[in-house]
Order: C-alpha cells, then structure tokens, then sequence
C-alpha cells in the first residue's frame, strides 16, 4: 500500500497528457502528492517517480530545488513571512518573531506541538505594496501587524474539527517539536539543499 | 480582493482599471476589450502585426528592454515543430509587483495581448509560467480562460479565424531564477531551474521542449491590445524619443502611498516617488531608492530628478557630485537601470549596511549554484557583511566585498543574477561607504541611532 491514495494517482496519471514530455508532468504531480500527504515523504516522491516512469533521484532533485516543495513535514497551516527589503523596511523581522513565538516554534523547520502551525521566512512574495505581508497556506494577508497575526492564528486553532476529520497533525513523520521561545534575531529564510 | 492601491485611469495598461469586476469577460468586453484580438484576427496578418508592435516601439519590461517586436521577428515563419509563446508571470524581483496588479485586475488583457501575439509569431499554443505563490491571479487566469473557450475566442476558431488558440498555465515552485528566460523554460521542461548557456540556438530556434519559443513578459504582453487597437504610431508618441509608452512602477518601502502606478516614460523618479506616491514618510528624508527592483544598483536620495527613460537612467552623467560605481553591464559603465520598475525607498532611518546584507543573503539563497563566482560568492559575502554588522569587521572586510563585487559582474556569470549581487554590494559600498566603515572600523550604526531618536510613524518598525 502506498501513501498515494487512488484519487491522486488517478490524476497524477492523466497529467502527462497535458505536455510534450513527461517531465514537465514532474512538478504538477510532486505538487498533488504533497497536497494530499502533507508533505514529501520519501515514499510520495518514489510514487510520484514509479507513476511518472522517471528516475527516483530526478524526482527528488526536482523537489529539493524548489521552496515550495516541504521534504520535511510542515504544520497544517503554513505561514510564510516576507522578509524581503521591502517588508522589512516596515517591519517584517518583528513580525516574524512574534508569529514563531505566537504559534511557540523556534526555527523554521519546525512544527508547532499541536501540529497546526508552521512559520517560514521567504522572499518577495511580490505585493510589497502591501507590505508587510504573508502567504497563509493559500491565501495573501496585507499590512499585517502582530494584531493581525494574532487573529489569524486564533481563528485556525478555534475551528472545530469537521466532521470526520481528525484535528491535524502530520500524518506521519517525527513527534512535533516541543514548543521553545522564539529566538531574539530572526532567522535568516531557510536554505536551499544546494546539491542534491 | 483587497483595496486597489495605485494607478487606476491610466493612459494604456490601466485604462479601465477601478472599474466594478473589470476582470470579468462580459465586463472587459463592453468596455471595448477583445476588439483589437478581433482586429488583428480578421483584419491583419502576423507580419503587420509584428511591424505594428515594431513601430511601436515597445521594449520588453521583464528588465531587459529587449526590443518586442524584434523579438517576434526573429521567430522562423515556418517550423516543423510547433511554436510557443511563453508568458513569463514568475515575478520574483524584489520591489516588484506589477504584474500581479495587472493579473489580478484584468485577467483578459493579459490573454487578449496573448491572442494576438501567439497569432503574430504564428504559435497556436501558448504557455503562461505563473509563480506559485500567485494564487489569487492563477484563480483569476483559470476562470477567465474559461470565459474565453466557452465564447470561442481560445478554441478552434477564434473569431471565426481559420487559426486554433490553446492557452496553458504553469505553476512555479518558488524560486527566483525562474524569472530569468532560460531557468523558466527548464523548469517548464520539468527540470531544476538553471539558466541555459545562450549562445546560438535561441530560443527563438531551440526554446521549450526544443521548439521555437518567444518569452515576454506579462507587462509586456499586455500593453499588445492597446498597441493593435490604436496603432503603434500612437504608442510611439508617449514617452521619450527612445523610450516610447508608459509603464508599471511598483513603489514600495518609505513612502506614504505604496502602490503600482502607471506613468509615462520620460517624467523622473521624483514625479513617481514625490508625486504618486506621496514621497517621504511625515519627518523622514529620502536616503536611496532602487529605481528596478533589487537588481538595479541604488541610487542616492538626491539624484530623484533622475529621468525614467530606458537609456537616459543609465548615464553615468546623472551621478554628477557622486562618486562613480564600478558597475559593469556588457562592458559598459552606467549609472543604473530602470528593470523591473519596482522602486524601492528607504529612509535615513535605516542601515544601508543591513539593507544589503538582506540583499545578498537573497542572492546567495537564490543562486542555482550553476557557476563558481555566483554560488560561492554570495555566500562569501553573506559573511563578510556578518562579520562587519557584528562588530568583527576590519577594513580587510571591506576588500574583501570589493574583490565580490568585480568577481561576480561583467559577464563572468552565466546570468543576471550574479551580475545583480555584485551591483548591490558595488552601489552601496560607493555611495555608503561611510555607513560601512562605520560598521566596520567602529561598530556603530549612526542610522539606528537616528532611529532611536525619532518616533517612528510605522508600527513595529525596526531596524533589525
Ligand atoms: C535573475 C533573473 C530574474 C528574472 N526574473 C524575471 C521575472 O520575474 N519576470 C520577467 O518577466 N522577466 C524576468 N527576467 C528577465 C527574463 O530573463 C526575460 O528577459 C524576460 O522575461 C523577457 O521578456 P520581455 O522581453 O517581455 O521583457 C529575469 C532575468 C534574470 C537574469
Ligand atoms: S549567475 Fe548564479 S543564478 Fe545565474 S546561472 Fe550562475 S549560479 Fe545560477
Ligand atoms: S518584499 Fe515583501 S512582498 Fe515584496
């Protein structure tokens, strides 16, 4: 039994269709399968390479590239802070602290204990009118301030479990991190594995 | 959608902008949108169109200024294999946001300059590489294609040409480089991002999946309609003699009124930071501004009266009193550039040391790690500025970023990011150096006490 479930690997198969070479299938389906595990386990990657006839090592490649792609399990909720000059002329370095100490994370490849929160400092997110700002899982959030923040986290940690659905945490993977306080500098935006 | 903030009413791009649901097709189109994919379609052919877009005058505003049409008319005008049109909406540049501006609020001007311009370079497939983080204008482009097929205009016969239209979108994973030309149409290809070694086959004979490929810009793409509807003549007369048109600015940082605004070529920077958006923030001085993105070399606060002319920016005349940065673009001096046009302001309030450490750890997190001075330079910089913003800096750190910058600029990297990191630190170390002596030499901060003395008018603002 793999971590793919039918539904997903129905749709993984129908992606190469859509282009002139099966690799450029590789991202869209690397991006089904981190939607339905949550992350890239190493066995979604494998499936994801055995579906796709490709080399598990490409796969892999592939997602270790990119910032978007987590080998690592996030929170449910998935804050990324901009950090970038223009958010940080208006403040986004304290920003960043108080939503890692918010949701009691101290790094970014960490998971909040009750699993719903993860907070990573990205760059440009491209509204730096806007600034300071965030991408919360799908969505933009403008002006923010430690107020917003609050209220947004508030709001994820207070919706009662739909039902059927167990309250989130990741679906496998190591325990979450206990919480810690935030650290005093702001972390500098996760790395890039630079050979992989 | 959150409250529009920047130009609406303008004279090309943003015409129509403010009006309710512009992104709609039924709205586009009684405001006299798809007329010009119509006209083009039924009236021209693609060599017209290619001489209209040439005697326009537009040139590219993804950063490169590369002539449009030129670009068009280099594709073959028949190939075995097909053709594609590339859109590249990756917009990464920091300071940059336009084109989500544009995306966002008019979804169908962006496809209309698509319909025509897959049409002029004879493509009947055309792809648009949207960054991933764009959620919003990817929702907006997927329902306004869906408008498009259900009227015709994307489908066999697109008003009633004998010429199918397919349009496709890709989403991005979250990485600069894939807005540099090459990059993207790796990461098309399904590959990690890694800009390809130029040098003939173009893409033009040898692009996306090794079939002639044009990439342009969103910007770019969507000023086509305006140019086929009113003619490249008309085009021609805004802006400057060389320099014709408008275009997006994005102005963001230290300013009262952030936002994108369209303006003519030609006005200067403080017509757009002053004017437009404001100017200073109540009790501050304009200290340096980024004219595009935060790949252009900085510029001091009292050069604003410098012109946004595409060539005129980049006279090395306008730093008149100021020293002269080595900044290298295909061996030759200039000044600055207009690129992407996110202009980016900041106050006396805060380091310019800390601004370009901030710069380069973007540079050195974002470099594919293809060449040598790209990938171990920036990072070597990283903790140059490190070394000297903790208090452990010497002047040896300030050769050290010296011997940077020369290494990474005037084509000893495969692209235009590594020429980019070395702008960054060589604009700033000559227009700042104090700043960084100070850093360096005495492990003070004159711009954080600055700051420490005046209240600050933006919340929870730092100079961390
Ligand atoms: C590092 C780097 C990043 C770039 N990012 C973008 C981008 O995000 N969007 C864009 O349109 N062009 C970007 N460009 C420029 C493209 O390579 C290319 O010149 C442009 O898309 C061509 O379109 P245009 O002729 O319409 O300007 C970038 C270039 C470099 C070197
Ligand atoms: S300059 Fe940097 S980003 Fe560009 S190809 Fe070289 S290593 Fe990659
Ligand atoms: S710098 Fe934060 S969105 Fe551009």
């Amino acid at each position: 039994m793999g971590v793919l479930s039918e539904h997903v690997i129905e749709e993984i198969r129908g992606l190469p269709a859509q282009f002139p070479d099966i690799r450029s299938a590789v991202m869209p389906a690397l991006d089904l399968a981190q939607e339905h595990v949550g992350y890239l386990s190493p066995e979604a990657m494998s499936e994801v390479a055995e579906l796709l006839k490709l080399d598990p090592g490409y796969v892999q490649g592939v997602a270790t590239f990119y910032t978007l792609f987590h080998t690592e399990p996030v929170g449910k909720h998935r804050m990324y802070l901009c950090t970038n000059i223009s958010c940080k002329l208006r403040g986004a370095d304290d920003l960043l602290a108080h939503a890692m100490q918010s949701v009691g994370v101290g790094g970014q490849s960490e998971v909040s204990a009750d699993g719903l929160f993860s907070v990573e400092a990205v760059e440009c997110l491209g509204a730096c009118e806007y600034a300071p700002m965030m991408r919360l899982d799908h969505s933009y959030h403008y002006d923010l301030t430690a107020e917003k923040i609050d209220a947004l986290i508030a709001e994820r940690k207070n919706v009662l479990p739909i039902h059927g659905e167990v309250p989130a945490k990741p679906a496998e993977g190591p325990p979450a991190a206990p919480a810690k306080p935030a650290r005093k500098r702001a972390a500098a935006p996760r790395k890039k594995k630079a050979d992989a | 959608m959150p409250e529009l903030r920047g130009t609406t009413k303008g004279p090309v791009l943003t015409r129509w902008f403010g009006t309710d649901n512009l992104h709609t097709l039924d709205v586009y189109e009684k405001l006299g949108g798809y007329g010009a994919m119509r006209k083009a379609l039924t009236t021209m052919n693609p060599d017209q169109i290619v001489q209209e877009v040439k005697d326009s005058g537009l040139r590219g505003r993804g950063g490169a200024d590369f002539s449009t049409g030129v670009k068009w008319s280099l594709m073959p005008k028949e190939s075995a294999l097909p053709m594609h049109l590339v859109v590249n909406a990756d917009e990464s540049e920091p300071g940059s946001a336009k084109d989500r501006y544009l995306m966002e609020n008019s979804p169908h001007m962006l496809l209309e300059g698509i319909g025509i311009a897959a049409f002029a370079i004879r493509s009947h497939q055309a792809w648009i590489y949207i960054r991933g983080e764009y959620d919003g204008p990817y929702e907006r482009l997927v329902t306004a294609i869906g408008e498009m097929k259900k009227k015709g205009y994307i489908g066999p016969k697109p008003f009633g040409a004998d010429w199918p239209l397919d349009v496709r979108i890709f989403r991005g994973h979250g990485a600069y480089i894939c807005g540099e030309e090459g990059a993207l149409l790796e990461s098309l290809e399904g590959k990690r991002a890694q800009p390809r070694a130029w040098k003939p086959p173009y893409p033009a004979q040898k692009g996306v999946w090794n079939r002639p490929t044009t990439v342009n810009n969103v910007e770019t793409i969507s000023t086509v309609p305006w140019i086929i509807e009113n003619g490249g003549a008309a085009y021609a007369k805004l802006g400057t003699e060389k320099s014709h048109g408008t275009r997006m600015f994005t102005v963001s940082g230290h300013v009262q009124r952030p936002g994108n605004y369209e303006m003519e070529i030609g006005k200067t920077y403080r017509d757009l930071i002053e004017g437009l958006a404001g100017g200073a923030l109540p009790g501050h001085t304009i200290k340096a501004w980024w004219p595009g993105g935060s790949s252009s070399p900085v510029m001091p606060g009292d050069l604003l009266d410098t012109t946004t002319d595409l060539d005129g920016v980049k006279n090395v005349a306008n730093l008149k009193s100021h020293p002269q940065p080595p900044l290298n673009m295909g061996g030759r001096a200039f000044a600055t550039m207009g690129g992407s046009g996110g202009v980016i302001v900041m106050d006396e309030s805060f380091c310019m040391v800390k601004a370009a450490h901030r710069l380069l750890q973007f540079y050195a997190h974002e470099s594919c790690g293809k060449c040598t001075p790209c990938r171990v330079g920036g990072n070597w910089a990283v903790r140059a500025y490190e070394r000297i913003l903790s208090g452990e800096g010497g002047t040896e750190d300030l050769g050290i970023l010296d011997r940077i910058q020369d290494g990474l600029q005037a084509g000893r990297c495969l692209c235009g990011l590594g020429d980019a990191a070395g702008w960054v630190i060589a604009s700033t170390l000559t227009h700042y150096r104090s700043e960084y002596e100070e850093h360096a030499l005495h492990n003070v901060c004159s711009a954080e006490m600055a700051a420490v003395n005046a209240t600050s008018p933006l919340a929870g603002r730092t100079n961390a």
